[in-house]
């Protein structure tokens, strides 16, 4: 579904990324996990076409128009009311305005808004927006979701349970996704492959982790499953020697 | 009664008492009414302007002037402010021509229009329209270049080119901030036409204004301030409606907010 292969990217003079390689095949769920500033988001931007690398490739099994990106921030425009902002992607896409109204709004009532579809986003609450994010992309029919730690703004309850109805929805649709996130559990919980990236700049892949848990997952009973500790164990261990362990000085 | 009608109400009475001990002070003479009339003197002055109807071709001049200056300035704003942000190299010859006129006083062209357009309401209208026209440019350039760039991203990932950025971020990000300044446009408006009238004109409340202060006239003085005043906190209600109205999605539904 998505390769990329020897990707560089940078801001400045320094390269932030150094020859990433990594892969999501169909029907996958990916995590790539790292320290801060690693380039964790930027591979995300360089595979949706929103940054240019120096070098490398970004492979994908199809047009551009199967992939979707839920950014951390719900990034809805705040002049259209959640209808609207659901429509906006079928609108591009040529559906009539009708057509793709009634398609939000059949989106927003399977994401649990029904009724809401008038309101603007400043009238609705963190999770219902991004909610309302989520049937912005998932609207769109992708066959490969980019997610860029998309719910890291959400408190513990509304992050589980969403996290929970999305991995549901991937799984029944086999979707095929690419998560970054800076939470290592939620990764294991979700993941069939968690990629580790090392300590930027000049960040590489520093080792890639196969998540055997059964599907469909639960992420609560995910993190009880037997294989799931060792895993969370060799994967702080590996962080630790990236960043270091963590030191509390106490004078 | 409503939070902002006690407001209102509250202003309206301390208006009232100043106006009433005012009245009181010029009355048993212990502020000289040649300096400052009594309010009551002020709205006689006023009202036998309406009355004997001297004022409405003086208005009808400067309300033209003003609302000309408003339309004719706001579009040019917007025009050379899109057309900045959007093109490097008209940004690189405005950008210091309009530093250039924001940093002086507008109002010191005054006379050069006069010398260009002559005494007549074009050169009014050419000093409204300066005086508009800079304040929307800064509102529209620094609007788009502003503008929230995860917006941006986020249509470009639904697969939006460059006409549906413009439709859908660039021209609402800017519609609030040209809304946002359009009040100060309206006051910026009036300074114009008033100012232009001020130096030279055979008709209009500036006109009005120089007359009324070459024959010391304070109640006449004071009465057209005030005139132009009410007029333009009339327009200041006319351009928040309007602001209310194209940008309901920011002021709608603050009570019925989801928890």
């Amino acid at each position: 579904m998505l390769r990329v292969s020897d990707l560089v990217l940078g801001y400045g003079q320094e390269p932030v990324v150094e020859g990433v390689n990594l892969e999501v095949a169909g029907g996958k769920f990916v995590s790539l996990v790292g320290p801060s500033g690693s380039g964790k988001t930027s591979i995300l931007r360089a595979i949706d076409d929103l940054l240019t690398p120096r070098s490398g490739r970004v492979e994908l099994n199809g047009s551009r128009e199967m992939v979707a990106f839920l950014f951390q921030d719900d990034a809805l425009l705040p002049w259209r009311s959640a209808r609207e902002n659901v429509a906006l992607g079928l609108r591009i896409r040529k559906m009539s305005k009708s057509a793709a109204h009634a398609e939000a709004e059949a989106w927003l009532t399977r994401l649990g808004l029904e009724g809401l579809g008038a309101r603007y986003p400043h009238e609705l609450s963190g999770g219902q927006r991004k909610r309302v994010a989520i049937a912005q992309v998932l609207a769109l029919k992708p066959k490969l979701l980019l997610m860029d730690e998309p719910f890291a703004s959400l408190d513990a309850i509304v992050r589980t349970r969403i996290t929970q109805e999305l991995l549901t929805w991937v799984e029944r649709e086999h979707l095929s996704v690419l998560l970054v996130t800076h939470d290592l559990e939620e990764a294991l919980c979700v993941s069939d492959t968690v990629y580790l990236l090392s300590q930027g700049p000049r960040a590489r892949i520093r080792a890639s982790y196969e998540v055997s848990l059964p599907r469909p997952r639960d992420v609560f009973a995910a993190r009880t499953h037997p294989a799931f500790a060792p895993l969370l164990e060799q994967l702080w261990r590996d962080m630790f020697e990236e960043v270091g362990p963590p030191r509390i000085e106490i004078k | 009664m409503k939070l902002h009608q006690k407001l209102w109400v509250r202003r309206f009475l301390s208006l009232c008492v100043l106006a009433f001990f005012w009245e009181v002070l010029a009355r048993r003479g212990i502020i000289d009414p040649f300096y400052a009339p009594a309010p009551s003197a002020v709205i006689r002055v006023v009202f036998s302007l309406f009355a004997e109807g001297r004022i409405f071709s003086h208005l009808e001049a400067t309300f033209s002037a003003a609302l000309a200056g408003l339309v004719i300035g706001v579009a040019l704003g917007i025009v050379l402010g899109f057309a900045a942000a959007l093109i490097p190299l008209v940004a690189e010859l405005l950008e210091p021509v309009m530093m250039l006129l924001n940093a002086i006083p507008r109002v010191i062209l005054a006379p050069l229009f006069v010398i260009w357009l002559g005494i007549e309401l074009p050169s009014k209208i050419a000093l409204a329209v300066v005086l508009v026209a800079v304040l929307i440019f800064f509102a529209v350039y620094s609007g788009i270049k502003d503008v929230d760039q995860l917006l941006v991203d986020r249509v470009r990932t639904l697969g939006g080119g460059r006409l549906i950025l413009l439709r859908e971020v660039y021209l609402p990000s800017v519609t609030a901030w040209v809304l946002g300044s359009l009040k100060v446009a309206v006051g910026f408006a009036f300074t114009g036409a008033v100012v232009g009238e001020f130096v030279a004109a055979t008709r209009g409340l500036g006109y009005l204004l120089q007359f009324a202060q070459s024959t010391y006239n304070a109640a006449l003085t004071l009465g057209l301030i005030f005139l132009v005043m009410a007029f333009v906190l009339l327009l200041f209600v006319c351009a928040e409606a309007v602001e209310h109205r194209l940008l309901r999605w920011r002021y709608r539904g603050y009570d019925q907010k989801a928890t």
